[in-house]
């Protein structure tokens, strides 16, 4: 079963993903902001990070680039959320290390064929 | 997975979103799993509870707990333990009649009720559902809707104890919910699929004197489920029926064109 870690600093948000993406047969573990997604990250090696760009202690981008400097969880592939009406943000966030834009609000059934499209990418 | 005990019988449910309370409950095919849509499109505004009824899921499997009252007294004692003073209800099949059942007995519980796929008449319900054995209603109410559709309600239909699927249509001959509509006033939203092999929609003409705290809507290319057969349409119609004001009638629903159109 392949985990996936939600960095998403609004409650309902991460709920509903995370609520989504467990009925879609993920293992799912969840953090509140920036800081502690990458200690999550660092602790739990899932396979795939879906994070939000604007989380308060460390941003979005910030605990991305910290992701990839850390050798041990370097190759995760990360994926941004990220309000529509922010799309000059995508720039930033490629530059910053992640491998997609996913923006907010999406389907959950949208979500969860992006998640297994790109967990398929990695053979999982 | 969520669970609590009801006097030592475990019960399963699920719990998404935060604000005033809502509790879906399957029918006579599967489990709380197949409100997983409905969960998500109301999560934002609502607190969403979808139960597996007694011998159904992995709730609790003990043949006392089958008949129709103990159904509907779940929904009580769910209550109970969990606090909760007011809810809108949101049952299908056979959890539309438990729903409809508590209704009639607690009608201060319950701001609202959508019934779907409910027979409020003993008429309404094909002789077939009535014999039906557990195993063949999977595939005959479900259909032939494409598998990733219906994979929901499949998915948890073999964990479901044949004797409470039977324990209930046995004993749907003896309901008349027509004239409970006449006597409570509790705002009430009837759906039906009009191509539902088991539940036969009502003719607008047998109807038309509904009471004005209930409205009937049927889903033209639906058969038994509309909230998968036609899950956009009926989501869209649920979150209408959520956010009229308490006490307002849902006279004013209707399957209005644009949403056929954005659907398609």
């Amino acid at each position: 079963m392949a985990k996936i870690l939600i960095a998403e600093d609004e409650r309902d948000i991460r709920d509903l993903i995370s609520f989504t993406l467990r009925f879609a047969g993920y293992e799912v573990v969840a953090a509140s902001n920036g800081e502690e997604a990458v200690q999550m990250a660092i602790q739990e090696i899932p396979d795939l990070i879906l994070m939000d760009v604007r989380m308060p202690r460390m941003t979005g981008y910030e605990a991305c680039q910290r992701i990839k400097i850390e050798p041990s969880v370097a190759h995760i592939p990360v994926v941004f959320l990220s309000a529509k009406g922010q799309e000059a943000e995508i720039r930033t966030g490629l530059e910053a290390g992640a491998v997609e834009y996913l923006l907010k609000p999406f389907a959950p059934d949208q979500l969860t064929e992006r998640v297994r499209a790109l967990l398929a990418q990695q053979g999982k | 997975m969520s669970a609590i005990l009801l006097d030592d019988e475990l019960l399963h449910y699920e719990v998404l979103g935060r604000g005033r309370p809502i509790l879906f409950f399957h029918g006579w095919v599967g489990s709380w799993r197949y409100w997983i849509p409905a969960m998500q499109a109301t999560s934002m505004a609502f607190r969403t509870y979808a139960l597996d009824l007694w011998g159904f899921g992995d709730s609790a499997k003990n043949q006392r707990l089958y008949t129709l009252e103990q159904q509907a007294g779940l929904i009580e004692r769910f209550m109970d333990q969990m606090g909760m003073g007011r809810v809108a209800l949101v049952g299908h099949g056979l959890g539309a009649v438990a729903a409809t059942l508590f209704t009639r007995a607690h009608p201060e519980a319950v701001d609202r009720l959508m019934a779907i796929s409910c027979p409020l008449e003993a008429g309404m319900v094909s002789q077939r559902l009535r014999g039906a054995a557990a195993g063949e209603l999977t595939d005959w109410l479900l259909g032939r809707g494409p598998i990733d559709v219906t994979e929901a309600a499949r998915t948890d239909a073999p964990k479901a104890d044949p004797q409470a699927i039977q324990a209930s249509l046995k004993l749907l001959p003896g309901l008349n919910f027509k004239e409970f509509t006449y006597g409570v006033f509790t705002p009430r939203l009837l759906v039906h699929g009009l191509n539902d092999p088991a539940i036969e929609a009502p003719r607008i003409e047998q109807y038309a004197d509904l009471p004005e705290g209930t409205h009937q809507v049927v889903f033209d290319q639906s058969g038994h489920f509309p909230m998968l057969d036609e899950g956009s349409k009926f989501n869209r119609l649920l979150a209408d029926f959520l956010n009229l004001p308490s006490g307002d009638t849902p006279r004013q629903l209707q399957l209005k064109e644009e949403w056929k159109r954005r659907v398609r």
